[in-house]
């Protein structure tokens, strides 16, 4: 079927394209270089959520889980009772009837396709704000935690900002493409959005989506 | 026979119409299709007559005129395709398989990084593709 490409060279292309734009194209103006960087996740993201609804190759199994929307206002433990599902050029996609759903087969299909992995946890207030949390988000895993690495270079730089507050900028920069995969995939399902991420504790990381009304 | 393929996107903006006829009648195409839309719309906003299963991606027979049938489908990310026949008895499962051809055809052609998402598809492999399966699924359904 589709052809392969390993897991690392995408890594590095990933890190070489945010590098890239930060530190070279966009050295001065890191808004701006958060901008574009976003907006290549968007095609990206635009791109992508075409293929995944329908055209899965045959052979894929796709776990699914069939766990129904319980009443109260937190959607708790997102991968319920599951059961098997091939999912391939016969069985088709029947169309989502709301925002839920859609954002329901990003946390499942489109996540476990990108990342092998689901989202771990949903919570929505039921008014278009959905928080997408990854306890292990793929992208991150990397990311050195250690901030003594920036320490010589952040005493010679203005002395506010702290090697933490740097180490966290220097992350966020990553973020901007998840998100921007985020907001492509929903828009092009019909659902215009904002997407943020957040990073609490490091491989974890939170992505808050806020659909406009 | 099949006279013409059409892909329109979501803001119901024509994408594609390729037609299969030797006579010069694209316009009469590009009007029998114009008019299916409004049908498109119709059978998603009430979805009650669409048929047994809720949300479908095939829509079925959109409309029929005096000397072709229109049928239907529409993706998850609100492209529809449209396809203009003159046989009189066409077999929903027929016109089912070719549509998810077609619909993967679609999906490889606007994966083409160069592909801009929106505009008009200019791909000759998708043209040659497409006419692959119009082909294939015309002597199923005679023969």
């Amino acid at each position: 079927m589709g052809r392969e490409v390993a897991e690392s060279c995408i890594d590095g292309v990933i890190i070489e394209m945010v590098s890239a734009y930060c530190k070279r194209f966009y050295a001065t103006k890191p808004e701006l270089a958060a901008r574009r960087i976003e907006a290549i996740g968007y095609q990206v993201g635009h791109q992508l959520i075409e293929r995944l609804p329908s055209a899965f190759p045959p052979f894929l199994f796709c776990l699914r889980a069939s766990c129904s929307l319980s009443s109260d206002l937190f959607m708790r433990g997102l991968p319920g009772p599951v059961d098997l599902v091939l999912i391939g050029y016969t069985v088709e996609r029947p169309r989502f009837s709301d925002h839920l759903e859609a954002i329901k087969f990003i946390c499942k299909d489109f996540w476990s396709e990108l990342f092998k992995k689901q989202i771990d946890n949903l919570k929505t207030n039921h008014r278009g704000t959905f928080v997408l949390q990854d306890n292990r988000f793929r992208w991150l895993t990397r990311v050195s935690i250690d901030p003594s690495l920036d320490i010589s270079e952040a005493s010679q730089d203005d002395s506010a900002v702290t090697p933490e507050n740097k180490a966290a900028e220097a992350t966020s920069m990553h973020l901007y493409f998840p998100c921007g995969i985020i907001r492509g995939a929903l828009s092009n399902l019909g659902i215009p959005c904002a997407v943020s991420a957040d990073i609490s504790n490091l491989p974890a990381c939170s992505f808050v989506v806020r659909v406009k009304a | 026979m099949i006279m013409c393929v059409a892909v329109v996107g979501h803001q119901n903006n024509p994408l594609y119409l390729q037609s299969f006829t030797e006579a010069d009648d694209a316009l009469k195409l590009h009007h029998i299709v114009h008019c299916s839309l409004d049908v498109v719309d119709e059978r998603v906003n009430n979805p009650k007559k669409s048929g047994p299963t809720l949300n479908e991606t095939f829509l079925g027979m959109l409309y029929p005129t005096e000397n072709y049938k229109v049928y239907g489908y529409l993706t998850n990310t609100k492209v529809k395709f449209l396809m203009v026949t003159t046989d009189l008895d066409v077999k929903d499962a027929d016109v089912r398989s070719f549509f998810r051809r077609f619909h993967a055809a679609y999906v490889d052609a606007v994966s083409n990084p160069f592909h801009v998402p929106g505009k008009k598809i200019t791909s000759n492999a998708f043209a040659e593709r497409v006419s692959g399966i119009v082909k294939s699924f015309g002597p199923v359904t005679t023969g």
